[in-house]
């Protein structure tokens, strides 16, 4: 019955590296025989029922396999296995969320038939889960990979301790998620579609009067392209630090003053907006020169464009102003709970 | 009951555990292969599955507590394996601190009275 002894043999030695195999390959062998021979039975002759015994005995190879290598080998290890399922919970609800939106704007902008679409829709929400879904799992089992690999780490010291999260200072891992989705949307309505930023009138058919000069604008496509990545840059520092902390502040802050930069550099050009739209509004029949009406949105649309920039910077102001106040108001409390 | 009996199971394991690598090493002055130390370990009421002790040989040798060295000169090539100098040393170290805790849980056991005013 050399066949069982061989499977069993071979079914443990598969399970171990390379270079233990043959010497517990050996050993193995012999344990075996040994073990027969206590039975009163000798390999070459021995019974079904006896070589069963003693496998039995040796109990399931996967065991086995498991005291030789004398540590567990985990894909994904307890030290890692919390951080993995919240960062795949993160990445595959946003990359859902924003698939869902993409296709929201394909269904207003795409000539498709909708029934393609839907379909196009839900085979990249399968499919981009499930990249999401492998990718988050290669990066996780090769940090665990790496971490059995390493020697062991500096001790253990009780001020490593995380500080409990001060509820004013934190961030909520919704409000950078959400602050990706509308980056890429903006980047993506300004790219691709900023046709869509229009004035709608419906007249028999629906009219859309756009409201900048796409040609012009195109040429600023660049600074969106850099204030989204800086945008995105700054919402996966908050994802990954959770907190308001000096650095987190720092790109926030960055990233204001980039915006109004780009802002400033954007709205100081006046080509880029329609240099027809009031006579486009009256061509529509929504206006009539000389008309009460018409007089009012006409200065609208020009104190419009100036007051763009000013907002934008007092939005900037206030919010650079907001996060540093988080900032203050967690070294007051770190300095109370020290006292 | 028969879950009582698992945990009475588990439980006795974890205290062997410890226990048998004493035993291993009080036995291996004299060069011994895996099957004769499990047979010799048997006999003496230690009682140690071969498929536990193989692997752990091998974690004391490469921890630098044994020595091995294969015979082939007999039918079947067997791994001897023997205490080294640093395995000797451990070995005395291990059963001071085993005798030790003996002592104090004997203390603990027997001794109650004292526990008992000292304790509420």
């Amino acid at each position: 019955m050399m066949d069982l002894i061989k499977r069993y043999i071979y079914a443990v030695t598969q399970k171990l590296s390379e270079s233990q195999r043959t010497e517990i390959e050996k050993e193995l062998h012999g344990l075996i025989e040994d073990m027969l021979e206590d039975r009163g039975a000798h390999v070459e002759t021995a019974t079904n029922q006896e070589v069963e015994q003693v496998l039995l005995e040796l109990g399931p190879p996967e065991e086995m396999a498991a005291r030789y290598r004398g540590r567990e080998r985990y894909l994904i290890g307890p030290g890692l296995i919390d951080s993995y399922k919240s960062v795949l919970r993160i990445v595959l609800y946003s990359l859902g969320i924003l698939l869902s939106f993409a296709y929201i704007v394909d269904f207003f902008t795409s000539s498709e038939p909708a029934g393609e679409l839907l379909i196009e829709y839900f085979v990249s929400l399968l499919n981009g889960e499930i990249q999401a879904f492998v990718w988050v799992t290669v990066i996780f089992a090769y940090l665990e990979y790496r971490g059995t690999k390493q020697v062991p780490k500096d001790a253990w010291k009780p001020y490593d301790l995380p500080i409990i999260p001060d509820p004013a200072t934190q961030i909520k891992p919704i409000e950078p998620v959400l602050g990706i989705i509308f980056s890429l949307l903006f980047f993506v309505l300004f790219t691709f579609s900023i046709d869509l930023i229009s004035v709608y009138r419906w007249d028999e058919s629906l009219v859309a009067i756009p409201v900048f000069a796409q040609a012009a604008f195109a040429k600023y496509l660049p600074l969106i392209w850099i204030l989204t990545a800086i945008g995105i840059l700054q919402d996966i520092i908050k994802l990954i630090a959770r907190k308001w902390t000096p650095q987190v502040v720092v790109v926030r802050v960055v990233f204001n003053i980039a915006s109004v930069i780009g802002a400033i550099i954007l709205l100081s050009d006046t080509t880029i907006w329609n240099p027809t739209f009031m006579d486009q509004l009256v061509q529509a029949g929504t206006l009539t020169p000389g008309n009460e009406a018409y007089d009012v949105v006409n200065s609208i649309w020009d104190r419009a464009r100036e007051g763009l920039i000013y907002v934008i910077v007092i939005i900037a102001v206030i919010d650079t102003a907001s996060v540093i106040m988080k900032l203050f108001r967690s070294k007051e409390g770190k300095t109370v709970l020290t006292k | 009951m028969s879950e009582e009996q698992d945990i009475l199971h588990s439980l006795v394991q974890e205290l062997r555990r410890g226990t048998i690598i004493l035993g291993v090493l009080s036995q291996l002055s004299k060069p011994q292969y895996g099957y004769s130390l499990v047979t010799i370990l048997q006999e003496r009421g230690i009682s140690v599955e071969a498929g536990t002790l193989y692997p752990l040989l091998r974690r004391l040798e490469k921890q630098g507590l044994l020595e091995s060295e294969w015979d082939t000169n007999e039918a079947r090539p067997r791994k001897y394996y023997i205490i080294s100098s640093t395995g000797k040393d451990i070995y005395q170290k291990l059963y001071e601190e085993w005798k030790g805790m003996m002592t104090s849980l004997e203390g603990l056991v027997h001794d109650k009275g004292d526990e008992d005013d000292g304790s509420d």
